[in-house]
């Protein structure tokens, strides 16, 4: 193998760095061309740094600081009390845990419905394209504008929501997002309606890059309904189910605008996820304390990932060598 | 025969089960064009009234959303050039030039669109403080650039792994310089590649809500805080606010029809390369 292309990789291919070069002429162009790419790169990673990673930093710092938003003068450097603080508050850890708890759960119902609804759109009618248009609109609909139009639906009065409860099954007028025992799981329902497409189309993406030599293979051994799915789709498109899993994950710890524009919060402290919370601190003034909880979010997303990268992605690496060895 | 009968019936499964999925779009369609007396009435109504523009009229005049939607155009238009102008040789260089350490690169990368946005928004905050850029457009496009630039790295990187590695070698054979071959070959190859992420970008910044709450708060709103100041703690203006929500997201429709077959792809190739 010689240096003098790119390496464009095959999925099946270990993702390995450049071949050694052979020779003194393919060094010299190997050098030119790393450097090339360095030139290239530096832009984009000069950019992260001072937008990125230098305010991650400076957070950090913030972080181990009082720093009252109305009164600055009082601020000063206070070791790890902000963080001693959080951790003997138990809303903290309530947040944390519903925040978990929120994650597991509206992943779980995305990545399941989202694999039906894969199925049902993976078909060769007429206006497929059109259908799969329109599932993926609430994807790139705002939080916000969302969020907004949701409420307006489960209001209690003239909600579209209540409208058909009453009707369709006979029970009284209720105001879910006002009552603690309904406020979670109705932004549940408005979380999903709007990711499940999301998960869905990428799936479907997924599916439809499986060849046709496969697929025909299969019918011939007459492979076919859930064996066909649990046996060949779900294997052939691992890497895609993995990659949603991820993405998903972390936007669902992340949440904030949903959260935050339906109900804040509220009632009392029954939809307090963890970005919800830390704008409270914010509100508050508590600028230092603030800072030291959005550190912990950035934990939990970091331990989310490097136990999500570390078991699930190695070992789907390792699986993908043993097939391509063979 | 029986077979035919089955997948019409889940054909018709489908088209059931996406028309009952957007309900709640078109309800908030329904609502910007019904009279305030219809969307506040016990009983909900899909058809039964004169459709009115006054809540088109109410968010221009008395919520200034024309001013909000030139914010929104300008920075997230800008942001999304400058992501682009960064993120095409970065994803080219990461995917394509062997760099050492490539995949780790593209990781790094894209772990940066993990971060939450409350971890950052207090720097920001600061620092357009202290520039005394609060309430600017630049503060808002410097912070877009800045959270829309990982992802679209990653995109790209997808999209270019996904041309065949022989592109490089035969520019080479026709005699074209490295720029040649980029400029030439790759570019115009990856262009499908390059509207998605160009999309993408644009819709996250389109639609981000944390960062303006901070940095905005009246000369230089965007359009999902605009949105919100039809609310206030005892009076909604439902009319009003679907209003703002139906001119927020019909370019977004617009964008999902041209390019559904490519943005699906797109998400998948980052997955599997």
């Amino acid at each position: 193998m010689t240096t003098t292309s790119g390496e464009a990789r095959l999925p099946t291919s270990a993702a390995g760095p450049a071949a050694p070069s052979k020779g003194p002429r393919a060094g010299a162009v190997a050098r030119e061309r790393r450097r090339n790419a360095y030139i290239l790169l530096a832009p984009c990673v000069v950019v992260l740094i001072v937008l990125a990673i230098y305010p991650m930093f400076f957070s950090g710092v913030l972080s181990f600081r009082v720093d009252p938003l109305y009164n600055p003068n009082v601020a000063r450097f206070i070791g790890w009390r902000n963080y001693d603080d959080l951790f003997h508050d138990f809303r903290f850890w309530q947040s944390i845990r519903l925040t978990v708890l929120w994650a597991l759960i509206v992943v779980t119902i995305q990545m399941v419905l989202g694999f039906f609804l894969a199925i049902l759109l993976d078909r060769k009618m007429r206006g497929a394209g059109l259908l799969r248009s329109l599932i993926i609109i609430p994807v790139f609909i705002s939080p916000i504008a969302m969020g907004l139009t949701w409420r307006f639906i489960f209001e209690p009065v003239a909600g579209l929501a209540n409208w058909i409860v009453s009707k369709g099954l006979g029970l009284e007028k209720y105001s879910w997002l006002s009552h603690k025992d309904t406020a979670l799981s109705t932004l549940m329902i408005v979380d999903c309606w709007q990711w499940t497409p999301f998960v869905a189309l990428i799936l479907l993406a997924g599916m439809q890059s499986i060849s046709t030599e496969i697929t025909e293979a299969a019918r011939l051994d007459r492979i076919r309904g859930t064996a066909y799915y649990t046996r060949i789709v779900i294997p052939l498109i691992r890497p895609v189910i993995l990659v949603v899993l991820l993405l998903r994950l972390v936007d669902s710890i992340r949440i904030f605008d949903l959260n935050f524009i339906m109900t804040k919060g509220g009632p009392g402290s029954s939809t307090l996820m963890a970005s919800v919370y830390d704008y409270t601190i914010f509100e508050q003034g508590h600028l230092g304390l603030m800072a030291a909880y959005g550190f912990l979010i950035l934990i939990l997303i970091n331990i989310v990932v490097a136990i999500f990268l570390n078991t699930l992605y190695r070992a789907e690496k390792a699986a993908r060598l043993a097939d391509a060895k063979n | 025969m029986r077979q035919d009968a089955t997948t019409r019936a889940i054909n018709v499964l489908a088209v059931v089960v996406v028309a009952i999925w957007l309900i709640p779009v078109v309800w908030v369609a329904l609502t910007s064009i019904k009279p305030t007396k219809v969307i506040n009435a016990a009983e909900p109504t899909f058809y039964s009234f004169v459709p009115t523009d006054e809540h088109y009229i109410e968010i221009f005049d008395r919520f200034l959303f024309h001013r909000a939607m030139i914010n929104s155009l300008v920075t997230v238009g800008v942001s999304t050039f400058i992501v682009m102008l960064l993120a095409l040789p970065a994803a080219y260089a990461v995917a394509r030039m062997g760099l050492a350490g490539g995949d780790t690169w593209a990781l790094v990368i894209l772990s940066l669109r993990f971060m939450p946005g409350v971890v950052v928004v207090l720097p920001y905050f600061k620092m357009a403080n202290g520039f005394g850029l609060i309430d600017s457009q630049l503060a808002l496009i410097v912070v877009y650039t800045a959270f829309g630039l990982p992802f679209a790295v990653w995109l790209l990187r997808g999209f270019l792994l996904d041309l065949p590695k022989e592109v490089e070698e035969a520019g080479r054979l026709d005699g074209l310089s490295w720029t040649g071959i980029i400029f030439r070959l790759i570019l115009p190859m990856a262009r499908p590649g390059i509207a998605v992420t160009a999309i993408f970008t644009f819709v996250f910044s389109w639609n981000e809500y944390l960062f303006a709450l901070f940095l905005t708060y009246d000369k230089a709103t965007t359009m999902p805080v605009a949105l919100q100041k039809t609310i206030d703690l005892y009076n909604v203006l439902w009319g009003s606010l679907s209003a703002g929500a139906v001119i927020q997201l019909l370019p977004m429709i617009l964008v999902v029809f041209l390019l559904q077959r490519h943005i699906a792809r797109g998400l998948a190739l980052g997955a599997v390369k």
